[in-house]
């Protein structure tokens, strides 16, 4: 028994010292590499791909796939000869109405901010409890801003008060007469509240639907207008009806916006495009030529009106007809104001963060559908390195195989072998992979497949070479007259001495599989939603925007060029090691892979 | 064995190789696509329609047959109708082989012609900064993308600087007799800078760094030093015996680059809307046009197979002691 066990572990041990010199032969190129200040180069280079592979998701600063949305508080000014400033960031919340008089303009926001133009500049104000502030109004030197759930935020010398009003609807909308004597407030359900001498009352509709805006005529009556064409005059306290011209599809739409600033003459907006008019006596019906949603108008003087909506619309009034005016950004806008002089275009609604380029948010920019490029390289620096590794893998297995039966051998297997050597290099590889995609489908197999089953002809030549004037050595003699079988031999004897020049063609093999795995990517063969340098070029070239988006194809580049690189010059410091020639001189000279072709076989 | 010997076996070697690549594809494509009327049911083909477009095909015939077929088509240049292009494969594509040709062999000779120049200055100043930066310049650009570099010339060439127009061989429309109508004019030297710019610089660096090594290899050897020993100047010996005997290999490798360039360089096709073949094999690929990918993928591994031959063929040429006990 105990004999037995020495036995196992002195063949164990014996089977161990036969992994020496593999051992070392690994280690030598390791020793070597790190001695050439450029394979140190190369291995610093790798290992930080290596690494942002390995901690991808640690490095990634959003989820590739995430369409990112910006949300911000924006104006953009205009007087009234309609000259626009530039788009202006003001808070960082969509802005949902805003008011100004002759001294203040005033903000609200979706969150509970108030801000409030001063010199130029925009101050924030936060109010204390959490309303989402629909609308608000100047009244007197008062800001009255009201919001979800009744809730009403009065500012009054600099300092805020709150109350809520007792039915708790959401309060859409607010306007003050121009004589300062009266505020209306509309909300949901039809409700209207008119506050006077700090006082709040409901006022009686028989409307049931949600009101969204109200505003004063310089005569101190008002017109109120809601959804599914809910329109409502409102004089000294009463509610009527007004008298429409004709009905139609039009007058039952969802309306967002009235101006009525003008005696006698208003204009109110709604979904689909559509614009009601009235002039004086009754509603009509008009349309501008969009049919996107209006969320605003606003009147400038007699014959000048502008109407601001979704996706960066603004309509146009020049007396007879609406038209749209360029659009300046493609973004939601949510109302219009224009007092005197200056008015702003405001909102907008959460937008897709789309072609950023690069910020502090977004280090490479984003995409055409908003998604970080950032972390889409830092993925797919996993997806190269993979492929990369695998098909190295796989091709060196061949090709070390191959090349070492091929040249131990020699004669007919030789023959044989170097025969279907031959036939691989007659097809090319990228168009045998896009046959095989288009047979078996795209996926990542396949593209290592097709690397690994094409490319390990230069394996085969290059060890094939090496294992010949090997099989040929004294020592190799010795061991056959030993009695070493042909595997012991190949094993023990010729492997370790290969081994050098096949981790040398493992780098190059990497870095050509890193190639190709890139380029069949970007020919879209790879497989959709796994990220590679290549399907991102690939995704810019097809979106067309690459033309113009720099940020969007340069990194994927310089990645994959810097990784191939960085093996190359891995590769180029294990040759000094292992081509006796170029040791001899006092440089040592890089052969890229396809270097070893230029001999014919047999050479 | 003799020169003629020698050819001889190497043409039976290609021809047996190309068979062999032959019979692969058949099978591979029978793979895809067993039975090619399926298609045709869904268009409303009754089953006894469907066994007479079969039989009309020879489908019903046993395999060995088909493929006894298959080949025979071959050779005699039938490969098939394009199911897009609604005609016969083979006029599609040697109309597309033209157009590559057009683009990649002046862009390989302008890189042959450059590189190895290169190659000759940097073995000169070995050790310097000068064959540092060489060095590394050349593995980088061997290292870029193809299609990437193409994009970033696009892109800065085409479209900010708007100097060169960024795809196609010619401005739409024009009309051309034939080919080399169409080629020799103004305007496709215009459209063909920037894609043969990107081609030419990928392929710089490999005949750069083989001619550099092989003239370090050259200048060790005796004859050299017996050059030296007669008092020749360094200049001579340089241009006149290094590097005359460094070519070789260049050479060899121009052959096989052609080869490798007419089927492996599908990007810069796509890149640049080069109506060429790399082009039209992945256009197949989108459109399930089989018979053109088909026919594609015979015309560029026979392209490739023949330039092989003709590197062997020149290197043994060149380099006599091949031809004789080599090559077996």
């Amino acid at each position: 028994m105990e004999n037995q066990r020495e036995k196992e572990n002195g063949s164990f041990k014996s089977r161990i010292a036969y992994l020496k010199p593999y051992i070392a032969s690994l280690l030598e190129p390791a020793k070597i590499i790190w001695q050439d200040p450029l394979g140190r180069a190369g291995s610093i280079i790798f290992l930080v791909i290596c690494f942002i592979a390995l901690f991808a998701p640690w490095l990634a600063t959003h989820n590739p796939n995430e369409m990112n949305q910006r949300i911000e508080g924006s104006v953009i000014s205009f007087n009234e000869d309609k000259e626009w400033k530039d788009y202006e960031i003001i808070g960082d919340d969509p802005i949902n109405d805003m008011s100004s008089d002759e001294n203040t303009v005033v903000a609200v926001t979706e969150e509970n901010q108030v801000i409030i133009a001063q010199d130029d500049r925009w101050e924030e104000e936060e109010i204390d409890p959490e309303i989402e502030l629909l609308a608000v109004t100047i009244f007197d030197d008062q800001i009255i801003a009201a919001g979800r759930s009744g809730q009403i935020a009065i500012r009054d010398n600099d300092s805020w008060e709150y109350e809520t009003i007792p039915t708790e609807v959401d309060i859409n909308a607010l306007a003050s007469s121009q004589d300062n004597s009266e505020v209306l407030a509309v909300g949901d359900e039809g409700s209207v509240f008119l506050y006077s001498d700090a006082d709040w009352e409901e006022l009686e509709s028989e409307e049931n639907q949600d009101l969204n805006a109200v505003d004063f005529s310089p005569a101190g009556d008002a017109i109120i207008v809601g959804n599914q064409g809910t329109i409502m005059h409102y004089e000294a306290k009463e509610i009527t009806d007004p008298e429409y011209e004709a009905f139609g599809e039009e007058t039952f739409r969802d309306l967002y916006d009235v101006d009525y600033s003008l005696a006698e003459k208003a204009f109110a907006v709604g979904e689909r495009g559509t614009i009601m008019g009235f002039s004086g006596e009754a509603w009509y019906s008009t349309s501008g030529d969009t049919s996107r949603e209006l969320r605003g108008v606003t009147v400038l003087a007699e014959n000048n009106a502008l109407a601001a909506g979704y996706h960066g619309v603004i309509q146009h009034f020049d007396g007879e007809e609406w038209y749209s005016l360029d659009r300046i950004t493609t973004r939601g806008y949510r109302g219009i104001d224009f007092f005197e002089n200056q008015g702003f275009v405001y909102g907008v609604d959460p937008y897709i963060n789309e072609l950023a380029p690069p910020s502090t948010e977004h280090f490479f920019g984003t995409n055409h559908l908003g998604r970080d490029i950032w972390s889409q390289v830092v993925y797919g620096s996993r997806t190269a390195l993979l492929v990369g590794i695998l098909a190295a893998l796989m091709v060196n297995g061949i090709g070390f195989t191959v090349g070492l039966v091929s040249g131990y051998y020699g004669g007919k297997v030789d023959n044989l072998l170097m025969r279907i050597v031959d036939i691989m290099y007659g097809m090319p590889l990228e168009p045998f992979a896009i046959v095989l995609v288009l047979i078996f489908g795209p996926s990542l197999w396949i593209i290592i497949l097709a690397i690994g089953l094409l490319t390990w002809r230069t394996n085969a030549r290059v060890i094939r070479s090496q294992v010949l004037s090997l099989a040929k050595r004294p020592f190799v003699k010795a061991a056959r007259v030993a009695g070493a079988s042909n595997l012991r031999i190949m094993l023990v004897h010729i492997s370790p001495n290969v081994l050098p020049l096949a981790f040398l063609q493992l780098a190059v093999a990497m870095g050509y599989a890193i190639t190709a795995e890139a380029t069949l990517s970007f020919l879209g063969l790879g497989p959709p939603r796994v990220y590679s340098w290549g399907t991102i070029l690939h995704a810019a070239r097809l979106s067309g925007a690459w033309r113009v988006a720099w940020w969007w194809v340069i990194p994927p580049g310089i990645f994959i060029s810097a990784t191939v690189v960085s093996v190359f010059l891995i590769s180029r410091s294990v040759e000094v090691m292992t081509n006796p020639r170029l040791r001899g001189g006092n440089d040592s000279a890089p052969e890229p892979e396809e270097s070893e072709d230029v001999l014919p076989h047999g050479q | 064995m003799n020169q003629k010997g020698y050819l001889l076996k190497r043409i039976l070697q290609m021809i047996f190789s190309y068979l062999i690549i032959l019979t692969l594809l058949f099978f591979l494509f029978r793979i895809a696509l067993p039975d090619p009327t399926a298609a045709l049911v869904v268009e409303g083909l009754s089953e006894e329609e469907r066994q007479l477009v079969q039989a009309r095909f020879g489908l019903d015939q046993p395999l060995w047959r088909q493929y006894i077929t298959y080949l025979v088509n071959f050779f005699q240049g039938e490969l098939g109708i394009s199911f897009h292009y609604r005609g016969p494969v083979f006029p599609i594509l040697v109309d597309r082989l033209y157009n590559t040709l057009a683009l990649m062999i002046p862009a390989i000779i302008v890189s042959y012609v450059i590189g190895p120049l290169l190659g000759v200055l940097l073995s000169w100043k070995r050790g310097s900064s000068t064959e540092f930066t060489g060095i590394v310049s050349g593995l980088i650009m061997r290292s870029a993308p193809l299609f990437w570099t193409g994009m970033i010339f696009v892109m800065i060439f085409g479209i900010w600087l708007g100097i060169f127009p960024t795809s196609g061989m010619r401005t739409m429309p024009y009309e051309a007799a034939h080919f080399f109508d169409k080629i020799f004019t103004l305007d496709f030297l215009w459209h063909l800078i920037l894609p043969m710019l990107t081609v030419a610089i990928y392929y710089l660096g490999l005949p750069m760094l083989i001619m550099r090594n092989t003239m370090l290899e050259v200048m060790g050897e005796d004859f050299i030093e017996l050059c030296r020993a007669k008092g020749l100047s360094e200049r001579k010996i340089m241009y006149h015996h290094v590097a005359r005997n460094a070519l070789l290999p260049v050479v060899t490798q121009a052959a096989v680059t052609v080869g490798l360039a007419v089927g492996g360089q599908v990007v810069v096709e796509v890149v640049f809307s080069w109506p060429g073949l790399g082009r039209e094999i992945v256009q197949a690929i989108q459109t399930s046009d089989f018979p053109l990918a088909q026919g594609a993928f015979m015309m560029m591994s026979g392209v490739v197979l023949v330039m092989n031959f003709a590197a062997d063929m020149i290197y043994s040429y060149l380099d006599p002691r091949v031809g004789q006990g080599g090559g077996k």
